[in-house]
Parts: structure tokens; C-alpha cells; sequence
């Protein structure tokens, strides 16, 4: 079948600039397959990257129509799949359904947050800088072999099954809603094998780790939960599933005074428990004016709080559920549940691992 | 028009009850002008927004199992009409239906629990869904377009999604996550323009608002800048938390980045209840913080 690839073209100082390829190709063909035979065919100038061919390697991350993926690992079909009208949509205004039946296209674009150097080929530094700056190692103090290998049980290695899983291939770091505003953030890929370190039963910088991933926004609180890395990834690994993981073991060590990203946390739970919903006056008094002790954080609420009474959109009542009680009661039932009672939820969500 | 009437348990979440009330009189203004039976779960409660998946993945679950549970007692599906509540309700029914299979022993802990306080067990039947999909899925856009007595011919509306309703559960119905269209397919229903830009699949940017302004505020005045860059005279959203972010916090936004910006932003229940000829001031629109008054203007009303 015939399809027009429309590639977004640019070198580091030119504007980028669509150009579209038509090839014949079988549906079942990968977008790589379609990229080499584009640049061994048609034009040798494109430049891309590429290396395994099999979701290995994690070379060949790019934009492919509106959203990072292994060019190796989608093809021709599902993306014509997915561009086709999902049952019951009718094709936007401009297209009619032949049109898009007759000459099906496919976008590829280089990947976000990083700096294009030549078409869909990406300058990776600061991807790689913000990997290192977390430390992945296994600390050193456990690498320290005495008489015999350190060993771990099953389980212990199974907990490490899905950050393991990453292939480093940036999809989720290209689609992060938060690295675009804060350089400072470390991003979803550094956090996942942030976590890989602290679940390691060998590593004995748990604690170091744990302050460190808590510093500011650079750490686990720079992270806004868009998802984008979640639904992104190639591989299975969740990175905000880590991400939420490392919160919890920081949320258990920390209180409502050390910072207002963990005080956000507490006393929205703590909200919950009073009035079944959340109380958004007291919300906003004890998160950012921590219960007037933070005068300048109350200061900062005020232009808000004047504006939403000024419009009558302050609310001025708040009524609770009519299950508070029962709530409260569930929510202490489950975090006064011994851990070790707990039956562990990693079934579906923890992948084998793939590769070395 | 459905064979039936339509009815859903309600779950009106935090936000509809308190900074956006004007939400919760629109959801139930629509119902009306549409016929839709809606029976409110007084004895709900918070999902937690993603917060309690940070404590724990078990509070999440149970206390939202508990959730879903009050709606399974009525035999109802469980409507939101927030893109948040729907996410993480919608996701713990996901991972709770795939356990019932997978982990029986998990399901039991989180029944148990239950049972403890004296709630119904989860028990898997019901569905759990936004409003947005009720009205494309159950109720049905051409059906909506019969109903519209005032076409809002002429508005160009900018969609903008909320990140749970699209990337949270594992599969959404009629959207592809990365390019959806529910929204842009309502706004033609009630004879409105759909306007596209890239922030309307994007984070608003509420959840870093109590610590981390700065980024917070770039990342609003980003997608309202390109809305208005796009044409767009209003956006409107299916989530109050991007509204909180994109309305309520629209003039610190644009101290942030330097601009005005002065973008009216409906949330979904309004608009469409616009179309059906329900009058603005009952939909709270005099109680925005950015004025709505120039929509209601283009739109003669």
C-alpha cells in the first residue's frame, strides 16, 4: 500500500521544514523499516538513529504521528489504525473517509525537551546528565564482595522487574510536561532507576537517596503527574508509578513541617478525614500558610482569596459527607495495617525482566 | 433520543462542592435540560486526586473500591465530571476488575477492610465514567444536536483534555489518548467551532500550584497563550482542577509570563447547557475570575 511519510526535517540552525515521502510498503513493516528504505531509496540525507531493530537497544525514540515511540516497534498498520476515526467518530470537517483511506499518512517528528541536531537525530546531554546526577549506581559499600556473591531472594530481584526494564531511550523524557518549564528536574527516566536503586535490597544509600530525591523540585516533587512517561514508555516501566513509589517511602519518613509539597500530601489526607471531601479554605491556609506560620506563603494566597470573594466564587460553606465517619475510620484502618500483613500487589504491573 | 432514561450514580467530587460550585449547579442544570437522572452518592468521598497513591497504592484503591461500591449498591454506572476523579476512579475499577482474576488475595484485603467499617464489597459490575463520555457514548452527539435551541454558531472553543481523563486509565472509550476528539465533537454538536492547539492534551499545571508556582503558572500561560494564538475565544475544559489553575489562577499566570491573557475558561457542563438554552447566570458564568462576558456577548445572550 502507499503512504506518504511527512517527516519533520531541520539541522541545528535551520527552521524545520515537512517533507513527505511516499514509499509502497506492506502494512506489517515497522516505521524503521520504512525510515531505511526512505534513506537508502529516496533521499540518503536523512538522518535518524537506529541500531538493535528489536526494542533492544532504545536508539530509534521519535515522534511518531504526535506521540514518542520506538520507530522499531510500532508499524505501518496500528499507526494507521490509530489514525483512522475510532468507531463512531465521524473524520474531522477538512477530510472526508476516502481521503483518508486513500492516501493514509504518517508523521514522524524528532523527540521533545531536547535540542535537534539533525532532522530526527537529538542532542541527549542533558538526558544523559540528569541520569547520572541521581547516582545509579548500586552504592558501593554494597559492591563490596567479602567471601561469596551477594545474593538476593527472588523476590527481592523481582522488585527490581520493572525499573529494570528501562532501555534509556528517552519517549518519556521527550513527552514530560514538567521538564519543559524546569530544567532543574531530573525527569521521569532518572527517577525510575532513582527507584531501581532505593528497592535494591544491596544498595545501602537508601536514606542519603531518599533526602536527595526529596531536594526541591529537582527530585520527585518537580514531577507534575501528567502521565505523558507512563503512557509513553515502550517498556512497561511506569515511571510515575516509581516516581509515586519513591513519595511513599519519603512520605513515611517526613512530616507536614518539612516542606509544602509534603504538607500538601498530609493535609490533604488529613482534610479527607475530616470531612469525608476536601475543605479547599483550610486547604489553602495549611498547605501554603501552614497554619499561619508561613506568613509570606499566606501573603501569596491573598490576591487569590480577594479575587474568588470579589466574584463570588469563594466558597463560603462547606459541607461534609454524609460518610466522614466511615472514611476516616477506612483511611486509619489501611494506614495502620502492619506492612508485612499486607498481601503485595505486583501481579500484572511487574513485567519480567527483558535482557541482561 | 436514548430508549431509556438515562441514570448514573453522581459522584460530584472536592472541587464542584467548593471553589467551583459553579460546576456542580451546571452538571445538574444540564441533567435536567437533557432529562438525565442523576442520584448523588452523599456518602462518597474524596479520590485523592493522585495523592493517595503516594501514601499508598492500597489507600487508593480502598478508599475509591468504597466509592465505586456505592454506586454498584444502586446499580448504577458512576458518573464524574471531573477529568481527575474519572482518572483515578476510573483506573482503581481497571486494576480491581484485572485483580479479580490476577491477585484474588489483594481483592479480599481491600473487601475485608471494607467490611470492617461497615461498607458494601466491591464487587466489579459497574462502570465508571465522565460525563464528557456520557454524552457521546450514552446519551449521543446527534441526539444532543436536536436538543441545542441556541447554536453557539461562531464560538471557536479550545478543548482542553485534563491529563487523567486521557492518560491514566489503561484504555479510555472513543479517544485515542494522544490525538481525542470528544470534545472538539461536542463543540460542533452544539454548532460551536472547535479550535486545535498542542496544550490541549497537556498538563494545567494544578498539581505543582501550592509549591512550585513559577512552573506551575509558565505551564498555564503556555497553553493559553497558544489557545489565543489559535483563535480561540474561550476554553473550555472537562476538569475544575485545570480550571482552578487556568481560570482562578489566570492573573498570577500572566504576571508569570509577562502577558495578558484574559482568556474566559467554561468548563464543559456550562457550555453545553448554553446550547440547550439555560440561562448564564444559573450556570454561575458571572463568577469566573477571568469575565465570561465576552462569550456571552459573541454569542448574543
Amino acid at each position: 500500500m502507499q503512504v506518504r511519510f511527512k517527516i519533520l526535517r531541520q539541522g541545528p540552525t535551520t527552521h524545520p521544514q515537512v517533507e513527505t515521502y511516499t514509499l509502497d510498503v506492506d502494512p506489517s513493516s515497522t516505521i524503521l523499516d520504512c525510515l531505511n528504505r526512505i534513506k537508502w531509496e529516496l533521499d540518503g540525507t536523512l538522518a535518524f538513529r537506529k541500531n538493535c531493530r528489536n526494542t533492544i537497544c532504545g536508539s530509534c525514540a521519535m515522534r511518531i504521528n504526535g506521540r514518542s515511540a520506538l520507530a522499531c516497534k510500532e508499524n505501518v498498520k496500528n499507526e494507521l489504525f490509530r489514525l483512522h476515526p475510532i468507531v463512531g467518530n465521524k473524520p474531522p470537517d477538512n477530510s472526508s473517509q476516502s481521503d483518508l483511506e486513500k492516501s493514509p499518512e504518517i508523521t514522524v517528528a524528532p523527540m521533545g525537551n531536547m535540542p535537534v541536531i539533525k532532522d530526527l537525530v537529538v542532542d541527549m546531554h542533558s538526558f544523559w546528565e540528569n541520569l547520572e546526577a541521581v547516582d545509579p549506581y548500586v552504592s558501593t559499600a554494597g559492591r563490596e564482595v567479602p567471601e561469596r556473591e551477594f545474593l538476593q531472594t527472588p523476590e527481592e530481584r523481582s522488585r527490581l522487574n520493572q525499573s529494570g526494564n528501562c532501555i534509556l531511550c528517552g519517549a518519556c523524557y521527550s513527552e514530560c510536561n514538567a521538564r519543559e518549564v524546569d530544567s532543574s528536574f531530573v525527569g521521569p527516566h532518572a527517577l525510575a532507576k532513582a527507584y531501581r536503586m532505593v528497592a535494591d535490597s544491596r544498595d545501602q544509600q537508601t536514606k542519603a537517596r531518599l533526602e536527595k530525591y526529596n531536594q526541591g523540585t529537582q527530585g520527585v516533587w518537580g514531577c507534575t503527574r501528567c502521565s505523558y512517561c507512563n503512557a509513553v514508555c515502550p517498556m512497561g516501566v511506569a515511571p510515575l508509578d516509581q516516581i509515586s513509589k519513591i513519595k511513599e517511602k519519603i512520605l513515611d519518613r517526613k512530616n507536614a513541617q518539612d516542606s509544602r509539597s509534603i504538607r500538601h500530601r498530609k493535609v490533604l489526607i488529613e482534610l479527607v478525614k475530616k470531612g469525608g471531601w476536601i475543605d479547599e479554605r483550610r486547604f489553602g491556609l495549611q498547605v501554603v500558610g501552614n497554619s499561619f506560620r508561613d506568613l509570606k506563603g499566606l501573603l501569596s494566597l491573598s490576591p487569590l482569596g480577594i479575587r474568588m470573594i470579589a466574584r463570588g466564587k469563594f466558597p463560603l460553606r462547606f459541607e461534609p459527607s454524609e460518610g466522614t465517619a466511615t472514611v476516616r475510620s477506612l483511611i486509619e484502618s489501611v494506614q495502620s495495617l502492619d506492612p508485612a500483613q499486607q498481601v503485595e500487589d505486583t501481579t500484572s504491573d511487574t513485567p519480567e525482566p527483558v535482557g541482561g | 433520543m436514548p430508549s431509556s432514561t438515562l441514570k448514573y450514580a453522581y459522584f460530584p467530587g472536592c472541587v464542584a462542592q467548593g471553589a467551583c460550585r459553579e460546576l456542580y449547579q451546571s452538571t445538574q442544570a444540564l441533567a435536567q435540560a437533557l432529562g438525565i437522572e442523576l442520584i448523588e452518592l452523599k456518602k462518597a468521598s474524596c479520590c485523592g486526586s493522585g495523592t493517595f497513591k503516594e501514601d499508598s497504592q492500597l489507600l487508593e484503591d480502598t478508599v475509591n473500591a468504597r466509592n465505586i461500591a456505592l454506586a454498584e449498591e444502586l446499580n448504577l454506572p458512576l458518573l464524574t465530571h471531573c477529568s481527575t476523579c474519572q482518572g483515578v476512579i476510573g483506573r482503581v475499577d481497571e486494576r480491581l476488575k484485572d485483580r479479580q482474576e490476577s491477585n484474588p488475595a489483594y481483592i479480599q484485603q481491600v473487601n475485608d477492610l471494607l467490611k470492617k467499617e461497615g461498607c458494601s464489597p466491591y464487587r466489579g459490575t459497574t462502570e465508571v465514567r465522565h460525563l464528557l463520555w456520557a454524552l457521546v457514548g450514552d446519551y449521543g452527539l446527534e441526539t444532543l444536536a436536536q436538543q441545542v435551541v441556541h447554536k453557539l454558531a461562531g464560538l471557536k472553543c479550545a478543548a482542553f483534555y485534563g491529563c487523567y481523563l486521557l492518560r491514566v486509565q489503561a484504555h479510555i472509550p472513543f479517544d485515542d489518548p494522544y490525538d481525542p476528539q470528544s470534545m472538539e465533537k461536542v463543540f460542533r454538536a452544539v454548532g460551536a467551532t472547535p479550535v486545535y492547539y498542542r496544550g490541549r492534551t497537556q498538563c494545567c499545571g494544578w498539581p505543582l500550584s501550592s509549591y512550585a508556582t513559577e512552573q506551575a503558572f509558565t505551564m498555564a500561560g503556555m497553553h493559553i497563550r497558544e489557545a489565543i494564538a489559535q483563535g480561540a475565544d474561550c476554553i473550555v475544559t472537562p476538569c475544575p482542577l485545570c480550571h482552578l489553575n487556568l481560570d482562578s489562577r489566570q492573573p498570577e499566570v500572566e504576571k508569570v509570563i509577562g502577558q495578558k491573557l484574559n482568556l474566559p475558561i467554561l468548563h464543559l457542563s456550562q457550555l453545553v447547557a448554553l446550547a440547550l438554552g439555560v440561562n448564564p447566570q444559573a450556570l454561575g458564568l458571572n463568577r469566573h475570575i477571568v469575565s465570561t462576558r465576552p462569550v456571552l456577548k459573541k454569542l448574543e445572550l
